[in-house]
């Protein structure tokens, strides 16, 4: 594997690490709940992505269909279900979450929504491949390159330039504290849900369209891996996650160049999500 | 009951002890002695390390530097509950009810200590007669003998303060370690407190207590040690600590007396 | 009839499941969601031991459970260092790492899994059918005793201690971590026995049979029942079990089922259906006492 072929790997993957974790890591945040049933909302984004494609044709409709449902879904779960566990230990939410994972997962398997089956989606034709002195990139990954730097500086500038981004940094500090110096809480709460649920769901469309492939327990991967990044990152810091993910990515990728295959590359994040917790719990990146 | 120890071996000997918190030094360098029989107050301004240093001789916090004897034996370094089963009982501050038990089942869980490391453990049912009998001996003699089958998070916090006082009994304790035992009490109960803990001496049990209401320590304690910023300040009588310039200086600021009230 | 016996030992052997993970998170408040890795590695022991190794069924049996307890004992040292939801992720994690251990480790068969395992025997008489219900129920009764002795025991009342309060309980002369491997080493030496009967009941284990899914499915069996009492895991595993295995329809909507009544009882009775002051156990307590 050459090195410009090791660095496109590196940036895709953890792209994509970063767009799934991202809306996590958010949450996390500001309610400390491990929300694993993000993953489904991701699928539901790429199941949604996919039928207006097919419907229409084009790629931005789906996309922006996708994010918009998906950022409701995540709204939804939020309002009518979180919202009510918020005094709770922080083990009933993610019992909760385990739960809503795996009924929506069951329910896109059945026939009437996308069955057992992989879809095609086959859209990577709306962007060009590049060619630069020292390697091509492909259409797929041109997307995913340059849809993830446009959300990165969406993202910057929401966070530093907004008063819902200022909100939301003062809710990860203190939540009550938040809620008392006049911060709709509530409004950001779930504003933070349908930002970081359309991310998801935007990175189901884009992971779809990259593997031209769309199938119901394509959430599987990135439930728990997902969970791998946010460690690694630092819990609940977007700059954490973002380093996070590029070094999951880059790690992943080296290791299966260069020792090829002894236990699933799943089954690896795993151990080092273990070893992480015990170890270092603040975070590989934390303080 | 507790065997005598060597007269001239403190009950409790604190050798120069430390914790620091990355730059704090919460406790820094405390030497200071309990012997049997004693109740001593531990007081100091908010910050002033009392809790840590409960929490030291507990084993709940490892020392930076320094030592702890207790009957002669060092215990820094062993696990808080191998301290609790050489007879060292302590309360918090913040109660730690075990919320979801009985209030002698609380009691009934302090008197398992010495089975605890035994597999016997696994063979033998608690709810025996004997060891009701002594739960509800114990709740008696603090005044929650009405209260036993009450659930324990049901209680006013006051009452929780007591069956802390109750469960760390049941461990038959030679010292017994009270952290703010009195705070949010009315007069009437501080002063039921101060008898019950008296009573408690009374029958042998060494007392080391940190304490916030100035009134209700100077009255109870026979020797104070004042604590200021990790450090001792003073040590002394009631009488010694509220005469002392370094004390009325340092710690009781602005109001520069203390009065002791009958 | 035949199916219907079948559909009981299933339920049987998860109710045995349930209850042994109700020792670890509803007495000592561990809360688990690899338990399944625990089935699994019962159910690998036992298999490999009989088919690879030549065993007869009882001795096998037993060995699954020492060998799962002590494995699980030391699956259970994460827990020393994290709480609560990060416990969760570890568990979780756990069950994961074993089932790919099974499935890309050769020496366990690999996603081929182990096939022919006999059924147990006794003074040469193949048990079937109902004899291995009645093994099933029997170990069924024999977990539940245990579960039952251990809660009124010392031990049982240190496990609740420290579930209250690891604070309190290490200063009423608990050691934590040591009761915390107890009750990982209990739980797991129970469901590898489980594991151990569903070996031999189905004759081959394949690693997906074990799988997080798995874990949740025992976790909702415990939830819904009613955590920490004897009745609801046996209830809920009896119901979660044996409903799906019985009604087609139910049955092609398992997991969804598992996951909504555990957001269902997270939302309406955390307690489950007959914890102690649900709503339901209230009225048939009140229909007894009348």
């Amino acid at each position: 594997m050459s090195l410009w072929n090791i660095l496109l790997d590196t940036l895709t993957q953890g792209s994509i690490y970063f767009l799934i974790a991202v809306g996590l890591t958010m949450v996390y945040g500001i309610l400390k709940i491990l929300h694993i049933a993000h993953a489904a909302v991701y699928t539901i984004g790429a199941g949604v992505g996919l039928a207006v494609f097919k419907l229409t044709g084009s790629f931005w409709l789906a996309l922006i269909a996708a994010m918009l449902v998906s950022g409701l879904v995540g709204v939804i779960i939020y309002r009518g279900v979180y919202f009510y566990m918020l005094d709770q230990p922080r083990i009933v939410p993610l019992i909760t979450s385990v739960g809503l994972f795996l009924l929506i997962e069951d329910l896109l398997q059945k026939p009437y929504l996308m069955g057992p089956y992989q879809h095609a989606f086959p859209a990577q034709e709306v962007f060009p491949s590049i060619t630069l002195p020292w390697g091509t990139i492909p259409n797929a990954q041109v997307m995913i390159l340059t849809l993830t730097g446009v959300a990165l500086v969406a993202l910057y500038l929401i966070f530093t330039r907004t008063r819902l981004g200022l909100a939301w940094q003062a809710a990860a500090q203190d939540r009550e504290m938040a809620g008392s110096v006049g911060i709709n809480l509530n409004r950001a709460i779930a504003l933070n849900f349908l930002l970081g649920s359309a991310l998801a769901g935007a990175a189901g469309v884009l992971v779809g369209v990259f593997y031209n492939s769309v199938y119901a327990t394509m959430g599987d991967v990135p439930s728990y891996k997902a969970f791998v990044v946010i460690v690694l990152g630092g819990m609940g810091s977007v700059t954490g996650t973002l380093a996070a993910s590029f070094l999951l990515a880059f790690a992943e990728t080296v290791l299966l160049a260069s020792v090829g295959y002894v236990l699933p590359r799943d089954a690896i994040a795993f151990l080092v999500l273990i070893f992480v917790l015990m170890f270092r719990p603040q975070g590989l990146l934390g303080r | 009951m507790p065997e005598k120890t060597n007269r001239n071996t403190p009950l409790l000997d604190i050798r120069n002890l430390s914790r620091h918190f990355g730059g704090l030094k919460a406790v820094d360098g405390v030497s200071f002695q309990v012997n049997e029989g004693e109740i001593v107050g531990l007081i100091g301004p908010n910050g002033a390390g009392k809790t840590t240093l409960f929490n030291l001789i507990s084993g709940f916090l490892k020392p930076t530097a320094g030592e702890i004897y207790f009957r002669g034996l060092p215990i820094h370094g062993k696990r808080p509950n191998a301290i609790a089963r050489l007879g060292v009982g302590r309360t918090f501050q913040i109660v730690k009810p075990f919320g979801e038990l009985s209030v002698r089942d609380n009691v009934l869980a302090g008197m398992g200590h010495n089975i605890y490391p035994s597999l016997q453990a696994f063979l033998h049912v608690y709810h025996t007669p004997t060891a009701i009998a002594r739960a509800n001996d114990i709740l008696e003699n603090v005044g929650l003998a009405a209260y036993a089958d009450a659930r324990a998070d049901t209680l006013p916090i006051g009452l929780q303060r007591r069956l802390e006082i109750a469960r760390a009994l049941a461990l038959s304790p030679i010292l017994l370690l009270l952290d703010e035992s009195a705070a949010g009490l009315t007069h009437q109960e501080a002063e039921d407190l101060a008898a019950l803990i008296r009573d408690l001496r009374d029958r042998g049990i060494t007392i080391l207590l940190v304490e916030h209401n100035m009134r209700f320590a100077m009255n109870l304690c026979e020797r104070i040690v004042v604590l200021n910023q990790g450090r001792i300040l003073a040590e002394g009588t009631p009488e010694e600590i509220q005469t002392n310039p370094a004390v009325i200086e340092a710690y009781l600021g602005h109001s520069g007396v203390v009065r002791r009230e009958a | 009839m035949g199916y219907l016996i079948s559909i009981a030992t299933f339920a049987c052997i998860w109710a045995v499941l349930a209850l042994s993970l109700n020792i670890l998170t509803g007495y000592a408040g561990q809360v688990s969601l690899g338990h399944a890795a625990f089935f699994g590695i019962g159910a690998y022991a036992s298999a490999m031991l009989t088919v690879k190794a030549g065993w007869s069924f009882w001795p096998a049996f037993v060995a699954a459970i020492l060998i799962t307890g002590v494995v699980g004992g030391f699956l259970g040292l994460p827990s020393l260092r994290v709480r609560h939801d990060f416990l969760v992720l570890a568990t979780m994690g756990i069950n994961f790492v074993v089932i790919a251990i099974f499935k890309y480790v050769s020496f366990f068969g690999g996603a081929l899994g182990i096939i022919g395992i006999k059924k147990p025997a006794l003074f040469g008489w193949t048990l079937r059918g109902p004899w291995f219900l009645a093994l099933a129920a029997l170990y069924l009764v024999l977990t539940l005793w245990i579960s039952a002795y251990l809660s009124r025991t010392w031990a049982g009342l240190a496990l609740t201690a420290l579930r209250e309060d690891e604070d309190a309980a290490e200063a009423v002369g608990v050691s934590v971590p040591r009761f915390k491997i107890y009750a990982f080493a209990i739980s797991a030496a129970l469901a590898g026995g489980a594991g151990s009967l569903y070996a031999h009941f189905l004759g081959s284990v394949f690693p997906d049979h074990f799988a997080f899914v798995e874990s949740i499915g025992i976790m909702s069996m415990v939830v819904f029942g009613g955590i920490g009492t004897l009745r609801g895991p046996v209830v809920g595993a009896f119901i979660l079990k044996a409903l799906p295995e019985y009604l087609r329809f139910v049955g092609d909507y398992r997991y969804a089922i598992y996951g909504g009544v555990l957001v269902l009882m997270m939302l309406f009775q955390p307690q489950g259906i007959l914890g102690d002051n649900s709503w339901l156990w209230n009225k048939i307590r009140r229909r007894i006492n009348d």
